[in-house]
């Protein structure tokens, strides 16, 4: 092959296009976007955002949960500030992803990077991370397209779920358990030992009494930064005095097998 | 639950400005930071808790804490029910859509016994 092509991805074939190696990738994640985006279109239909808003907003913000909040704030008629500084605390994790996925996309250009920083999300961050840790083939051209595809069926079906809301009248309450099912499914996949679950337990605890205490949402900073300070500083320990305890053995689900990302062992 | 929102387009569409930059900001100069110099050891060690941490938040805030007071609710049972569902289901199928949509039949089936 002297074809110099950037990339040459490692697939089962060597003449699948890129395009279409990328969007095997994404598609699981795609499709699992389809119910949310759904329920987040018909809430911020709800919330009074026409259809062309809620498209701009899936392409701009790209996050569930700031959507989710941005529907849920408004139907409880929260001033402007507000939601912006809330939207701004629940943003602020994406510093952690992004940070984490850096040593991958070294060398890249300033206009890149933005271009990435833009559609970075969540999930596709996780899908990323994933093929950047076991696939050496993988470099930020595909992850970029894996985050296009992604935002692709993200705001198709927002869009598609702001008319829904516009034709049928639904139980907002239960849609708005998309987003808490969302978060609990990204906590599932977080667990890798059991100190995790004790951290979860800490987390939980901390953010009731911290949204209690501060009567805002800027208790959920709050003790996210407590619980993770707490989880980092009983990792080292435990490490460091007891390697062999059993908070830091593995755990493994029955379908961890089967992960999110399909050929994701780099042969 | 109705929608009682007065806002119009203009100020919907200044507020996906705004929310645009405030999620802009921490996803790109990390980025732009960290990829030019290396990101400390610790630094690594300890954002690998702060997703948990915050999703964990972010649910008791949905099951456990009254939207507007900020009080602790406890009477949520079908939420509370139908997420325990959620997280079986998760760690036995580690698909997101099959737990999002148990999640949603879950709710709302609950919710008709348990009003």
């Amino acid at each position: 092959m002297n074809k110099r092509r950037p990339n040459p991805k490692q697939v089962p074939d060597p003449n699948e296009p890129l395009w279409r190696s990328t969007l095997r990738v994404a598609m699981p994640l795609n499709l699992s976007y389809i119910p949310i985006g759904l329920a987040c279109g018909i809430l911020l239909h709800a919330a009074g955002f026409n259809t062309l808003l809620t498209g701009l907003v899936s392409l701009l913000i790209f996050s569930g949960g700031a959507q989710f909040l941005i529907a849920t704030m408004l139907t409880i008629n929260s001033p402007l500030l507000s939601i912006v500084l809330m939207l701004f605390f629940l943003e602020l994790r994406y510093a952690l992803l992004s940070s984490s996925l850096s040593p991958y996309l070294k060398g890249s250009s300033n206009r890149f990077l933005f271009m990435f920083a833009v559609s970075l999300n969540d999930e596709n961050y996780a899908i990323n991370y994933l093929k950047f840790a076991t696939d050496k083939k993988w470099t930020g051209r595909e992850a970029l397209m894996v985050e296009h595809y992604s935002l692709l069926f993200w705001a198709a079906s927002n869009i598609v779920g702001s008319l829904i809301g516009s034709a049928l009248k639904i139980d907002l309450s239960i849609v708005n358990f998309a987003l808490t099912a969302l978060f609990l499914y990204m906590i599932v996949m977080q667990i890798k030992n059991r100190l995790t679950i004790v951290i979860c337990l800490i987390s939980g605890v901390l953010a009731a009494v911290c949204m209690m205490l501060t009567k805002s949402t800027l208790g959920l900073v709050i003790s996210t930064i407590i619980a993770s300070l707490i989880g980092f500083g009983l990792e080292a320990t435990l490490r460091k005095k007891l390697p062999d305890s059993h908070w830091l053995w593995r755990l493994r689900s029955p379908g961890s097998k089967k992960e999110a990302v399909e050929h994701s062992d780099a042969n | 639950m109705n929608a009682v929102n007065t806002w119009n387009s203009t100020q919907h569409f200044w507020l996906i400005i705004l929310g645009f930059i405030v999620a802009f900001i921490p996803r790109f100069f990390p980025l732009m930071l960290f990829t030019k110099r290396a990101i400390p050891e610790w630094f690594n060690e300890w954002m690998k808790f702060v997703p948990v941490s915050l999703f964990t938040a972010l649910v008791v805030k949905d099951i456990f804490i009254d939207s507007a007071s900020y009080a602790l609710l406890l009477n949520k049972y079908s939420e509370m029910l139908a997420a325990v569902v959620v997280i079986i289901v998760a760690y036995r199928t580690r698909s997101m859509a099959i737990s999002v949509i148990v999640g949603l039949i879950g709710v709302f089936i609950l919710s008709m016994f348990m009003a």
